[in-house]
């Protein structure tokens, strides 16, 4: 009897579907919970936490963006992020391709010594990058900021290329040779094209890490004009402590462009994170 | 290099004359290639560590003074400073949970939604959204979610009817490490889950099917089947969750700055602390903190690798 068997399969899906749908409550509650809070004043919030935002206050929105440096943690996030992005991918590529495709001497040894540099913890490079920093005048510099994300994902960025690159079948580089391309041609016009999805990979999991990154900019920024996002938060919310709503305008700022790109390209910002632990 | 690799390497060798052999680099062409990497990389990793290794043997005190001292720093660590070893059971304690929590968890999840649970694929994307936040968001999120007053966690106690159990989840040392504990599995259960579910069904549905046939129960089939199959996931997993939370820094920093009184306090919290906040203005002993505690990491890592893979060898 089909029908019977359906029902108690049914029945014995009612604790998964609970489960399922109480986890789902848990992830998403306190993110719906901060975009309610974000659009109503203190005031509001303190009579009853958790009432809707009627009416909605957009204008802290345009408060929070103009009044504090808002403004300023977002480019400066985005500048030292596109900027180390770019070129942690163009070194990363090339470095990815020579170890890929050709053999050389010591080439075990290059991969190992760059290959190690996945387990370095930030925190054993962290105190003596700050000295450093210091010595060359990049301190509290954003191009220092730069350099840094740059070298510590270096590691991450040829582990991924890398494994890809090696998959390309080794015919289509003999034949580019005998069509008389360059060393570089080989590079610029077969490898990338054809680890293009590699390449977005990278692309997508450094552009995360870094857009979050804390520790190395607690350390090495220290004026409010230099601030990145998450430091700008911190900053914000430490200096809103009692003006609870505003913080949470100041949250969700940071929250909603994330959202929505993920809203967009969520498959490629999954793959992207996960890149290092997936095989 | 895969054997694949190597084969083809050495099948274009045999096949093509020497002068197009694509394989094959000047010096010139492949110091071009890696010189922009590795410069980088020697400049702002390499040497950062080496002088990290320097460090840990001397005082630095500003203004470029500085004292060897042995092993002075790693002496003063083991024998006369209870923070570092409050910071370490803390740390290893969390350590130890989380990453618990984060395989056992991360498989549960991904079960459900492997089992067809309604709308699997809008929960997978929904599940994971934590992942992308920073931990500053995630942090001061969590902040007001432990509010006495009107934070979540206390309001749905009250609405449970649990008023009784109402605390200062981050204002009592008794359960603030927990609390944060619980902040950051929020925000990596997704990853985990992501993880197990491409392991999931990579798996070749013949066996499971088999399984099916030969009536076995779902937990039976988790434990004989699925588990053994997913072993090499469940290991890498294990050591990336191990890594990361040895080194657990910026959540622990936000939500509670290592306090109150020493309970949340971390490794790295308190290199960050001695390096920074403390008078005493010396680099060098947060360096030997930093050093022992990477030693530390790298024996667990190389441990957990060679007792979970060799199993590996027996069964197989």
């Amino acid at each position: 009897m089909p029908a019977l068997a359906s029902l108690g399969e049914r029945v014995r899906r009612v604790p998964l579907v609970l489960f399922v749908l109480l986890y789902t409550v848990v992830t998403g509650g306190p993110l719906l919970w901060v975009a309610t809070m974000s659009l109503r004043t203190t005031a509001e919030i303190f009579k009853d936490p958790y009432g809707l935002p009627s009416p909605a206050h957009w204008e802290k929105f345009a408060d929070a963006w103009f009044k504090s440096n808002y403004h300023t943690y977002f480019w400066n996030s985005a500048i030292v992020v596109v900027c180390a992005v770019a070129l942690v991918t163009v070194i990363g590529a090339m470095a990815a391709h020579c170890l890929a495709r050709y053999g050389f001497r010591g080439s075990r040894l290059v991969r190992f010594l760059i290959l190690s540099g996945l387990i370095l913890p930030p925190q054993l490079l962290i105190l003596a990058l700050f000295q450093i920093l210091l010595d060359i005048d990049l301190y509290n510099t954003l191009t220092g900021l730069v350099i840094v994300y740059v070298a510590t994902h270096i590691a991450v960025t040829v582990y991924i290329l890398e494994g890809f690159f090696a998959q390309i079948p080794q015919d289509l580089f003999d034949a580019a040779r005998m069509d008389g391309y360059s060393d570089f041609e080989i590079f610029w016009r077969v490898t990338v094209p054809i680890g293009a999805p590699a390449l977005f990979t990278a692309v997508t999991l450094n552009f995360i890490v870094m857009w979050n990154e804390f520790l190395f900019a607690v350390v090495l920024l220290t004026d409010d004009d230099k601030r990145t996002l998450p430091l700008g938060i911190m900053h914000f919310t430490g200096s809103h402590q009692l003006d609870v709503g505003m913080a949470a305008t100041g949250l969700m700022i940071a929250i909603v462009p994330i959202i929505v790109l993920y809203a967009f390209f969520s498959e490629t910002m999954i793959k992207g994170m996960t890149a290092g632990a997936v095989r | 290099m895969s054997l694949g690799d190597r084969l083809a390497g050495f099948a274009a060798r045999a096949a093509a004359p020497p002068a197009i052999d694509a394989r094959r680099a000047t010096l010139g062409v492949v110091v071009a290639f890696l010189a922009p990497a590795l410069l980088v990389y020697a400049g702002f990793t390499v040497y950062p560590v080496l002088r990290t290794f320097y460090n840990a043997f001397h005082t630095i005190k500003p203004h470029n003074v500085v004292e060897f001292a042995g092993l002075g720093n790693f002496t003063t660590l083991l024998f006369a400073d209870p923070v570092f070893w409050k910071a370490v059971s803390n740390t290893a304690l969390f350590t130890v949970v989380a990453t618990i929590v984060d395989v056992a968890g991360g498989l549960l999840l991904a079960l459900c939604l492997f089992v067809r649970a309604p709308l699997a694929p809008v929960l997978r994307v929904v599940w994971f959204t934590p992942v992308l936040m920073s931990y500053v968001v995630v942090g001061i999120l969590w902040v007001w979610i432990f509010d006495y007053d009107w934070g979540l966690a206390n309001a749905t106690l009250r609405w449970l009817g649990l008023g009784a159990y109402e605390q200062s989840w981050l204002g009592q040392p008794s359960t603030a490490l927990w609390s944060v504990l619980v902040a950051h599995e929020w925000k990596w259960l997704g990853f985990n889950m992501i993880v197990f579910l491409a392991a999931l069904h990579a798996l070749p549905s013949e066996v499971l099917g088999a399984a099916e046939l030969d009536n076995c129960g779902w937990l039976a089939k988790l434990v004989h089947i699925i588990a053994p199959m997913l072993r090499p996931t469940i290991v890498n997993l294990l050591v990336l969750s191990f890594v990361g939370k040895m080194m657990v820094f910026d959540l622990i920093w936000v939500m509670t700055g290592g306090g109150p009184l020493w309970s949340t306090e971390t490794v790295s919290t308190y290199v960050y602390k001695r390096a920074f906040e403390w008078n005493t203005f010396d680099l060098g002993y947060p360096s030997a903190i930093a050093v022992l505690w990477f030693v530390i990491i790298l024996a667990f890592v190389m441990l957990m690798t060679r007792l979970l893979r060799q199993r590996d060898k027996l069964e197989f």
